[in-house]
């Protein structure tokens, strides 16, 4: 599928998304076509929005045909990004002749009864400007107006004309009316699909996304976390990393180590409540709970132990006789939760090897273990980019 | 829907801000996640939130533990005011900073009013989008 005009692999297409990126070997390779896709009216916007600002912000050039809203008031959303360079996000107005209204914008369409207007006016500006990114929300628009087929034959359209000059075409698309097998055809004709879903529970939303690449050994994620950041874009985020471990193993001086800012609940060096940290490192936000050690304050623990993201389990790999605690403590947080071994204190005298540790503690194959010192900060960090990993899904 | 009840949480924050000698209010998880608050900018919600499902659930322990019933307030008195940490339903809890000034009275019963309503649009909204 890819065509002539690709460049080299290095030059992939960003997300932004540093952990995202990283998952598809630095971004999404050039000419290929993204399906943002929902069967609710969810957040996927924000990732064309997202797509679009990074590549204009790169130095890029963007295309983003907007169907639903006014090139003004796009113009205004799209600021939460942050200074971007408009010359470099290019809007195809397709409200203003709606509206009988004279077009701020360069590129418009005019008739949007007319399919065949709406590509002429959408491959125009492909064609004259360019644009290496090119977002359409998006494709539901023009299904509750037109007949499929003529719709499916637009999208395959336009799929051919942004890959003739080796640009990444992103469509939004909601499903309200599309059988399976429309769907699977759909599908057929994109290279990802990045799905989107949120939900409201207890009083909080909470969205997340999907990425999977189509064919058998394609990229494929779990369902991510994310939030928006004002003057940033989509980070991932964790509402919870618990860090949890026997007595005096080094939980809290790890949720210093991590955070930027952070609050510790306790007495003479020893928590009695919890200690809590927002951690930001390369695209991830996460929200960090360090709890007590002791079995006197586990109803402290089962507070916080709801609605976990991963484990970080600390353990003092100089006190083998705590093992059978930590995996204990393990058993509380409940099972399917991504979790990392962190073997704290591993500088001192008589401190166990990590794979001692991943043997005697009886782990799973696919349970990490990593040796840290928490007083220097050594390991700690790649402990928690791992288990990042792991929540999100490697393959 | 999901706009709806981070709306009316928010009106209910401001409706109990205009009470006098309130300083701040949030709604927090009783597992320490921050629903939505209006606390001054020299607080950080997100702790306060954790500090409260730690205060609460400590509180609701030594409860039980004590043979004292089933858990409503606590409350953290200074010499400045004081931290009251209501019960709002099964799942959220309402923190409130009053100066001492206040009117304890009005304050009552306005967090009492907001308690309830809180646990009505939490018991209304348990949806899937």
């Amino acid at each position: 599928m890819m065509p002539a005009a690709a460049r080299a692999p290095t030059e992939r297409a960003k997300t932004g998304i540093a952990i995202l990126d990283q998952r598809l070997q630095g971004g999404f390779p050039r000419g290929c076509t993204l399906l943002l896709f929902s069967d609710k009216p969810t957040e996927k916007r924000i990732f064309g929005e997202n797509f679009a600002v990074q590549g204009a912000r790169s130095g890029e050039r963007s295309l983003y045909v907007d169907f639903f809203r006014a090139p003004q008031l796009a113009r205004g959303e799209l600021k939460r990004f942050g200074p971007v360079d408009a010359s470099k996000l290019i809007i195809v107005d397709a409200t203003s002749s709606q509206l009988l209204l004279p077009s701020p914008e360069k590129y418009h369409i005019d008739d949007i009864s007319n399919l065949d207007t709406i590509r002429e006016a959408i491959i125009a500006a492909m064609r004259a400007e360019k644009p290496e990114r090119i977002v359409i929300d998006s494709m539901e628009f023009l299904m509750d107006r037109f007949p499929k087929e003529d719709v499916l034959r637009l999208w395959r359209e336009l799929i051919e004309a942004a890959h003739a000059t080796g640009a990444i075409i992103c469509f939004l698309f909601i499903n309200w009316t599309l059988a399976e097998q429309d769907l699977v055809q759909i599908r057929s004709m994109v290279e990802f699909v990045v799905e989107f879903q949120s939900s409201l529970r207890g009083g909080i939303v909470r969205n997340s996304m999907r990425l999977s690449q189509m064919g058998a050994d394609g990229v494929k994620t779990n369902w991510i976390p994310y939030a928006f950041k004002d003057l940033i874009g989509l980070t991932v985020y964790f509402p919870r990393i618990l860090v949890t471990g026997p007595f005096n193993a080094g939980k809290s001086t790890i949720v210093r180590a991590l955070s930027e800012k952070s609050v510790s609940i306790d007495r003479m060096g020893t928590t009695v409540a919890f200690d809590y940290g927002n951690v930001n490192v390369t695209g991830i936000e996460a929200e960090i709970f360090g709890t007590p050690g002791q079995e006197r304050f586990e109803f402290i623990f089962k507070i916080f132990a709801r609605e976990v993201s991963g484990v970080l389990l600390v353990i003092d790999a100089t006190r083998p006789e705590e093992l059978p605690r930590a995996k204990q403590m393990l058993d509380l947080v409940g099972p399917r939760i991504p979790y990392v071994v962190l073997a704290n204190k591993s500088d001192l005298p008589g401190a166990l090897a990590a794979m001692d540790i991943h043997r005697r503690m009886d782990l799973p194959e696919d349970v990490p273990v990593i040796a840290t010192v928490a007083t220097e900060d050594r390991g700690v960090r790649d402990a928690l980019l791992i288990l990042a990993e792991m929540i999100i899904g490697v393959r | 829907m999901l706009v709806d009840a981070s709306a009316r949480f928010q009106s209910l924050l401001a409706e109990l801000r205009r009470l006098p000698g309130i300083l701040g209010a949030e709604i927090a998880r009783r597992d320490g996640i921050l629903i939505a608050h209006s606390v001054p900018k020299t607080m950080d919600p997100k702790k306060i939130a954790a500090m409260s499902a730690a205060i609460v659930g400590t509180s609701e322990m030594a409860a039980t533990e004590m043979g004292l019933g089933s858990f409503n307030q606590s409350i953290v008195d200074t010499d400045v005011g004081m931290m009251m940490a209501t019960g709002a339903g099964e799942e959220a809890i309402l923190v409130t900073m009053i100066r001492n000034e206040a009117n304890m009275g009005l304050i009552h019963l306005g967090v009492d009013k907001a308690v309830q309503a809180i646990a009505g649009i939490l018991q209304a909204e348990e949806v899937v989008a």
